[in-house]
């Protein structure tokens, strides 16, 4: 597979160096190198949010650092987890004095590595709790929600959990809200082609030539059923089926969406999804705010998309509305 | 004889050496059930612990402590972070002792297996570096000099590798590939096999 890089082994300090460079508001930190947070200084007071998780997935994790979403966040190398040292040291620079939400995606080695950081922070005095994104419903059933993985979905607890930090609400508001918009929000992907980790060899995973897989997790972990491309308007309608056969508790008629890009799938092809989409969702009575389409969450050059949902209450929807500014994310009041 | 910051160092040392040659072993093993970066992962891990410097640690406590640090910062692999999870325990065991008797490291290590299993999931009989611990743990008991013990130690370690060889990889990526795995070593216990020789020879 072809790649803009040149030696692998760099290639995500590289990256990290240009993403800083053409990002003021964005500062590199840590003794590892491989912490992203607000080039503005921690505001004392404030509760932080942090995230981390491995590279290979912009704009996500990482490139959701700034005002009213994440202060720092830890980056490891393609599709590896972020070390224990740099989780703490995001940890570290996003504590105003209030305490730190550390707020990822469920996979058991990040979980590992935050689980360290924050026992190894006790000393220090700084209080940190947890909430996982665990909103792609291929990856488990139901009655096993807390094994499913973290995708795309969890920038809506990105947003709500930054924008109420902002407003100077305390730890346990923050986690809170964190967790009932990851309660709330759903999401299925599609793929259509694979992925390859630099200096890898081959591919993560292969498809035929005219082949898809329903359900396929964001590093080619397996997924519902695997057969032959069909047209967009069928993919959307079962993807929407998935999604509301599996509605969250408490969940009302209004929902946001986000058509995401797995990272090659153009533009293009995300409204044609996006059009059936919410067509498919005003016919189950159901309102649509604040849609997003593009790349928030990708594979490197992975082709597919992937649907996400959020039922909003009154809380969650003003939350989304708040002024918010990172590279790849603006909302303006 | 008695385990002292010392003789910590000077184990770091050897495995730091013996790691050279064992990059490639344990790579290779590891591409056949998973994605072959055991090794090079572990170099990083050792080479960052070698970097330490010791002499400064007041107790072997301190010494422990400092060297799970260290591993912290090179790796974000769930190996590496195991390790630095076993060595933070016993770190915090020792806390307040110049020195640890040769009779008090199968408890050690038993507090570093432990606190790894609480910290990754797996269970003893997973083929995983917590069986190499467990029989190390079991066979360190009544050790009277730190080199018995680490012979002892050295022998358990390639008794337990032998012993799981034909059984399956039950966690972690590995378990994917269910009774394939059978017949191959599981790259950890490999690389405790032959660091506890190097540390022995």
């Amino acid at each position: 597979m072809k790649k803009l890089m040149n030696k692998p082994s760099g290639f995500v300090d590289e990256m990290l160096e240009g993403l800083v460079a053409a990002n003021p508001s964005l500062a590199l930190g840590g003794e590892t190198g491989r912490v992203v947070h607000r080039a503005a200084a921690t505001r004392e007071g404030k509760v932080g949010v942090v995230s981390g998780g491995g590279s290979g997935h912009l704009p996500l994790f990482t490139g959701y650092v700034g005002e009213g979403l994440l202060d720092a966040c830890s980056i490891g190398n393609v599709f590896e987890g972020p070390t224990v040292g740099s989780c703490m040291e995001a940890i570290r620079i996003a504590d105003g004095g209030k305490g730190v939400l550390r707020l990822y995606g469920n996979y058991g080695g990040d979980r590992m590595n935050f689980d360290m950081a924050g026992e190894m922070l006790e000393d220090d005095g700084i209080r940190t709790t947890t909430v996982l994104g665990n909103d792609d419903v291929a990856s488990a059933s139901p009655q096993e929600r807390h094994k499913r993985r973290g995708v795309a979905g969890i920038i809506y607890a990105y947003k709500t959990a930054g924008a109420l930090a902002e407003t100077g609400a305390d730890l346990d508001a923050v986690t809170a809200i964190a967790r009932k918009t990851v309660d709330r929000t759903r999401t299925i992907g599609v793929a259509l082609s694979p992925c390859q980790v630099p200096g890898s060899d081959k591919p993560s995973f292969t498809l035929g030539e005219n082949e898809i897989e329903m359900g396929m997790g964001i590093h080619g972990e397996p997924g519902i059923w695997r057969d032959q491309l069909r047209q967009a308007d069928a993919i959307a309608d079962e993807m929407i089926e998935r999604l509301l056969a599996d509605m969250p508790e408490g969940a009302g008629k209004t929902a946001s969406i986000l058509v995401n890009s797995l990272g090659a799938t153009p533009l293009e092809e995300l409204f044609i999804l996006y059009r059936r989409a919410r067509a498919k969702l005003e016919a189950a009575g159901i309102t649509i705010v604040r849609p997003l389409v593009g790349h928030y969450a990708t594979s490197m050059e992975m082709a597919g998309a992937s649907l996400s949902l959020c039922f909003v209450d009154d809380e969650i929807e003003a939350l989304l509305a708040a002024p918010a500014r990172c590279p790849f994310w603006t909302v303006t009041a | 004889m008695s385990i002292t910051v010392s003789t910590i160092a000077s184990a770091v040392a050897r495995v730091h050496e013996a790691m050279g040659p064992l990059e490639q072993v344990l790579n290779d093993a590891d591409a056949k059930l998973g994605d072959g970066d055991t090794g090079g992962m572990l170099a990083r891990v050792i080479g960052k612990m070698a970097e330490v410097d010791l002499s400064a640690a007041a107790e072997p406590g301190v010494a422990l402590t400092q060297l799970a640090r260290a591993a912290t910062v090179a790796t974000g692999s769930s190996l590496g972070t195991l390790l630095a999870t076993g060595l933070l325990a016993a770190g915090r065991e020792a806390k307040g002792r110049q020195t640890i008797a040769a009779g008090e490291l199968s408890g050690l290590v038993a507090t570093a297996r432990d606190a790894m299993i609480a910290r990754g999931g797996a269970s003893l009989g997973d083929k995983t570096v917590l069986d190499s611990l467990d029989a190390i743990a079991g066979a360190l008991q009544g050790a009277e000099t730190s080199q018995d013990a680490a012979k002892t130690a050295a022998t358990a370690a390639a008794e337990a590798l032998d012993a799981f060889r034909g059984k399956p990889n039950r966690i972690g990526r590995a378990r994917m590939f269910g009774d394939q795995t059978i017949g191959h070593d599981d790259p950890g216990m490999l690389a405790i096999k032959a660091l506890s020789a190097a540390i022995a020879a």
